[in-house]
């Protein structure tokens, strides 16, 4: 379990953090959400103890992770995948990380098996792709055998095979009764790994909920509406106490009321429609609705999150 | 995954023991051995040192029946066959630097500091590792570089001067004269400049440690052995004659030279020994000021 109590962070003048606090429960994938430069990376190394809280506490069992005996064998983390020297072979670059805990020698060869590097396992890692890099980060992390597990965009630079083999790995993982904590700017990668979600935006909680809730919670349902007398279906919508707004194809965008109810009520008012279907927003709106507010970086055609 | 429990507590969390600096001795030296800039650099030290020697000894060999009587007093057999330690400061100094700003150039060392949370830990280890490594190897360079200057000097028709010679004999010598291992200085001289590698190398890793940046920490190591004895030397002597002799260069020189022979260098260098304890003093102070940082600094 990893329990993050009022944390803050700040880089000068920039709070990268700010009063976070949430609870990553064992035997669970959660997802941690955000855009790009909302603070996530920087609680991830938090919680290694890599930089130093301004204020606040993040544990891992009770313990912060200096007290940690033997980290490795507790907790594993992803956090860059490119992050290993270049000139050195795989083997030997998961060997000298097995010997700072002390993990045997069969263990190197287990994990590379168990991330499909075991044929390359001699070659250096600057020949590596970018998803054969994320495998031995992957491989880094399952060094320790731990029970918790941090990644942070582990599915970065990965093919659909390998973005569907890292999923299924996660929640095998959680299935095993590990902590399995993993960043991503995706919603829409989020909803189908993780069923737990602590959303941040400019370094502040704005949901700590599970994947099902976030959704049914944040979703509006809408219906758009399409008709050849679309200004007076506005019209009659509008007093029935939908709102309304159009599209740039003139169709009508209607909240607030269901499809029933609008096509009964176009057909009292005698107004043919052509059109008359609910929509869904996807998840990746939802998201993008919630942290509009609390993305940094707007592009300058509107308001998209970054990459 | 097979040795995984049903709970995911791991089976491995429960030994003994934390892990310390005998587990990152192993891991540092694991990563050093593992890339081959370092076979690299460590070869040049030898080839250098050995190279240097057998060279320096040829040229300074030749020379010996047109030297006046104050050149001939400092004819220093031993210096000369010590002679390839000025391209291999810089090596040793790449390599002490490397062993920690490789690391933060691609942010590796994130990971060994997630590794070995307690920072000082790590600090040691990379400490021990590169200077066991670069001890031995010059230590190695700088006993096979005796024997060779010495072999070429003796080809040359030289001899190892009577016992109880002076500068006056030496002077006077008919002969080359060749230094043996029980020469006044010899051994001292050869052993220190193995010293001398070894904690420049330190000194490097310390400015590493400070400056986390690769060409930074390089640049002003290179500085602070060729840049700032130029710059002293522009100052009043009033000045400089009182600094000169603490630079890390000269500290070098009156390491590695035999001053009983050198009557023009006394009182411009300091004695070996006062010379080895002030360079040791900046390597100890530089990491200090490095592990400093690297305790309290954001990884």
């Amino acid at each position: 379990m990893i329990e993050a109590v009022g944390l803050s962070k700040s880089y000068g003048k920039t709070k990268a953090v700010d009063d976070l606090s949430f609870e990553v429960r064992a035997g669970l994938v959660t997802g941690f959400l955000g855009p790009n430069g909302s603070g996530k990376s920087t609680t991830m190394r938090m919680i290694l103890g890599l930089d130093h809280p301004d204020a606040g506490t993040v544990t891992l069992g009770g313990r912060r992770y200096h007290d940690l005996h033997w980290p490795l064998r507790e907790v594993g983390a992803l956090l860059e995948a490119k992050a290993v020297h270049p000139g050195r072979s795989a083997r030997l670059h998961l060997w000298s990380l097995a010997q700072t805990n002390a993990i045997p020698k069969n263990r190197v060869d287990e994990v590379l098996d168990l991330v499909g590097l075991a044929a390359v396992a001699e070659r250096r890692v600057g020949k590596f792709s970018l998803g054969m890099s994320q495998r031995l980060g992957i491989a880094s992390a399952l060094l320790g055998d731990p029970g918790v597990l941090l990644f942070d965009e582990p599915i970065n630079g990965l093919d659909p095979e390998g973005i569907l083999w890292v999923r299924n790995l996660l929640k095998s993982l959680a299935g095993e009764g590990r902590t399995i904590f993993v960043s991503s700017h995706l919603m829409s990668e989020m909803a189908q790994t993780a069923t737990e979600l602590v959303v941040i935006g400019r370094g502040t909680l704005i949901a700590d909920t599970t994947v099902d809730d976030f959704i049914s919670s944040n979703t509006v349902a809408t219906t758009l509406v399409r008709s050849p007398d679309a200004g007076r279906l506005a019209g009659v919508l509008t007093s029935l106490g939908a709102t309304v707004s159009v599209a740039d194809d003139g169709a009508l965008v209607v909240t607030g009321s269901t499809t029933e109810r609008i096509g009964e009520a176009a057909h009292a008012a005698g107004i043919r429609l052509h059109e008359l279907s609910p929509q869904q927003a996807s998840l990746e709106e939802v998201f993008m609705d919630l942290t509009a507010d609390a993305v940094d970086f707007h592009g300058t055609s509107g308001a998209t999150v970054p990459r | 995954m097979t040795t995984t429990t049903a709970t995911g507590s791991p089976l491995l969390a429960t030994a003994p023991g934390r892990a310390g600096l005998r587990q990152g001795i192993l891991s540092e030296w694991t990563k050093l051995r593992s890339v081959r800039s370092t076979w690299i650099a460590l070869l040049v030290i030898v080839v250098a040192g050995i190279g240097l020697s057998a060279l320096i000894s040829n040229v300074e060999a030749g020379r010996w029946g047109t030297l006046g009587a104050a050149d001939r007093a400092q004819f220093d057999p031993v210096r000369f066959s010590q002679a390839g330690e000025f391209i291999s400061q810089f090596v040793v100094g790449v390599l002490g630097a490397l062993i920690v700003t490789s690391e933060y150039a691609n942010g590796a060392i994130r990971t060994t500091l997630a590794t070995l949370p307690r920072r000082t830990t790590v600090l040691a280890a990379k400490a021990v590792v590169i200077g066991a490594v670069i001890f031995v190897v010059s230590e190695v360079t700088a006993f096979a570089s005796f024997f060779v200057g010495q072999a070429v000097l003796t080809a040359h028709g030289g001899k190892t001067l009577p016992e109880g010679s002076t500068i006056l004999t030496q002077v006077k010598s008919s002969f080359i004269p060749v230094a043996t291992f029980s020469s006044t200085g010899a051994a001292r001289a050869v052993f220190f400049c193995g010293i001398y590698l070894t904690l420049l190398a330190l000194v490097a890793f310390g400015f590493g440690l400070i400056l986390r940046h690769t060409a930074g920490a390089i640049s002003l190591f290179v500085g602070v052995l060729l840049v700032i004895p130029l710059i002293v030397q522009i100052l009043p002597s009033s000045i400089s004659d009182s600094i000169e002799k603490f630079l890390p260069s000269n500290l070098g020189l009156a390491m590695i030279v035999v001053t009983t022979r050198k009557t023009d260098f006394a009182g411009v260098l300091l004695s070996p020994w006062a010379a080895a304890m002030t360079l040791a003093l900046y390597t100890v102070v530089i990491v200090a000021v490095g592990g400093w940082l690297l305790a309290r600094r954001d990884a």
